[in-house]
């Protein structure tokens, strides 16, 4: 507890302090915790992840000034409350998808998970849909459905309307046709390699089977709508043919941004605004900046879990504090973590990306970097494949020893 | 019951390994719960044994036809390209009816040059019962009896009343 009492004298924080016991059952209602539950976050975790917050005075600075400026709402006793406001500013230029607002009722489990990982737009409208979404989630969860999907009760319509004809499952990267009927990028194509020019559905021919575009809204929506369901084929497909998976990984970084910034259009702003508000604390790399922003959100994760884990009451090692201010790094990560967590055949259940040993992250972290470094410089994969492991590798133990001297400074023994 | 269920007659040529998650292989396993929770009218199929593409049907034939009253059995076989290519059916229990050779083949535009990878088994039993209620006599594939079927009905209808109750029953 050594962290809370630190960040109690800390200055910024006293405002915002309240007599509200510091102790982990009493922080969080039971309703957040049932939602951070459904987005993978534990108590311990969530904790933690406070604790962290806490413990970055320069963010907090900035927050709070942001936080005065935007929002007028009175300073409240919830903690869930300040969080929410701690966290704004780096999610203030992730705008949700218009997706979200035309389907909010179909959203909702959904845009409950990604307000847990601290994507929210405004404190106002989050409170609000927590509520909403809490609700249903509770209902959901005490019938003992686990899958967010049930929350609707026209899903299954709905997976069977967005289902692919040829594979029977969801669309993966929609395809439109000309005729308006959908499939699977993948099917259609070979649909249109195998059984000639014309669309399974009504038989009219298709003019251009071969050169298929993905449906940005149907794909963004089916991402939204069955988020499990993707992430399984994605590491299926990962799974079941590793060496195609080699073959097209530029391909799979593609999709691997367009899911990130399809879901957040604003995500270069987000980056740079992120890695500048590190680069006060945190002494720059020469990199280039793509890779610095994935690599400082990781970074981050890497270095401040260790403080976190010290902290712990009970002195065990608790490995998955994480901050919860670097979305785009921690969703991606997050992500990331299901599909190895897959790979390595775990069950694939919403919890199973705790993944905990530190090989195991720099495994993740040295992935992540390389999808992206990927798709940065896609015409040359090979010789990026192997830039990117060096330059990452060089990276992890930088960040290794960084998150030692820091440890120490705080915590010396 | 029919004697002629043999399941030894069948040619193993179209075998795959049922462990591997091909996309086939995954759409066919697809097919299988679906046909489970939804089947058809009067209709039933599943994989024969271990094999995955390998499957035994059966169709009641409808009330209201010569059929009635009849279990007619199938073979299908998927082929791993499936469902870019269409399945094979094949009866295997003998049937008086203008779309079915002799040796069982099923001569159904869909199951040949119509075949759409949108259509699922499902759709082709539906199909095919479709075809006992209206045999197609414009593109037979055993001529006299869609000659006797568009000449003499009431004798076609016997001679497959006749049949079924042979093979059928």
């Amino acid at each position: 507890m050594e962290s809370e009492e630190e960040s109690k004298a800390s200055p910024q924080d006293q405002k915002q302090q309240n007599p509200v016991a510091e102790n982990g059952d009493g922080l969080f209602s039971p309703r957040f915790k049932s939602v951070a539950a459904m987005a993978g976050w534990d108590e311990e975790a969530i904790l933690v992840a406070a604790l962290v917050v806490e413990d970055t005075p320069d963010r907090l600075c900035k927050h709070k000034k942001r936080t005065g400026l935007q929002f007028k709402t009175p300073p409240s006793n919830s903690r869930r409350k300040r969080r929410a406001q701690r966290r704004s500013p780096v999610s203030i230029p992730i705008v949700v998808l218009d997706l979200d607002e035309e389907q909010s009722a179909k959203g909702e489990s959904e845009q409950t998970k990604v307000e847990v990982k601290n994507v929210s737009i405004e404190e106002k409208r989050t409170e609000e849909e927590k509520k909403t979404a809490v609700g249903e989630l509770k209902i959901e969860e005490n019938s003992g459905v686990s899958c967010s999907n049930s929350v609707l009760p026209c899903i299954d319509k709905l997976r069977e309307e967005l289902s692919c004809a040829i594979c029977l499952e969801i669309c993966y990267e929609p395809s439109t046709t000309t005729c308006g009927h959908s499939f699977c990028k993948k099917c259609l194509r070979s649909a249109a390699d195998k059984c000639g020019k014309r669309c399974p559905k009504c038989r009219q021919l298709i003019s251009n089977g071969r050169s298929c575009t993905v449906n940005t809204v149907l794909w963004n929506t089916i991402q939204l709508l069955f988020p499990q369901e993707i992430e399984a084929r994605k590491a299926g497909g990962a799974l079941n043919n590793p060496e195609e998976n080699e073959h097209r990984s530029p391909t799979r970084g593609n999709q691997y941004n367009v899911r990130t910034r399809s879901s957040r259009p604003s995500l270069a702003s987000t980056s740079s605004q992120t890695s500048s508000t590190r680069r006060r604390g945190i002494p720059s790399q020469d990199e280039d900046a793509e890779h610095r922003i994935l690599g400082r959100g990781i970074h981050n994760n890497v270095e401040s879990r260790r403080p976190a884990s010290v902290l712990h009451r009970d002195g065990t090692m608790r490995r998955r504090g994480r901050p919860s201010q670097d979305e785009v790094a921690a969703t991606a990560l997050r992500l990331e973590r299901e599909n190895l967590a897959r790979l390595l055949g775990r069950d694939g259940s919403v919890r199973s990306w705790r993944i905990t040993s530190d090989d195991e992250d720099a495994v993740l972290a040295l992935r992540l970097q390389r999808e992206e470094f990927m798709d940065a410089f896609r015409e040359n994969p090979d010789q990026s494949n192997r830039t990117s492991l060096s330059s990452a590798r060089s990276n992890l133990r930088a960040m290794a020893s960084r998150a030692i001297n820091i440890r120490t400074r705080r915590h010396p023994i | 019951m029919n004697s002629s269920i043999g399941v030894g007659g069948m040619p193993a040529a179209s075998w795959v390994s049922t462990t591997s998650v091909s996309a086939s292989g995954k759409r066919i396993q697809r097919e299988m719960v679906e046909l489970n929770s939804d089947p058809p009218p009067d209709c039933s199929a599943g994989p024969k044994g271990d094999n995955l593409y390998n499957w035994v049907s059966t169709i009641i034939g409808p009330t209201g036809t010569p059929y009635e009253g009849g279990i007619f059995f199938l073979d299908i076989i998927f082929p791993s390209e499936y469902p870019f290519k269409p399945p094979k059916v094949i009866f295997k229990t003998r049937i008086y009816h203008c779309n079915v050779d002799s040796a069982g083949n099923v001569w159904l535009d869909i199951l040949k040059d119509s075949w759409s990878p949108a259509l699922t088994i499902t759709k082709v039993l539906l199909a095919i019962r479709s075809m006992f209620t209206n045999p197609d006599t414009y593109c037979p594939i055993v001529v006299d009896i869609a000659h006797m079927y568009l000449a003499d009905r009431a004798k076609h209808d016997e001679l497959a009343a006749e049949w079924t109750l042979r093979f059928a029953k």
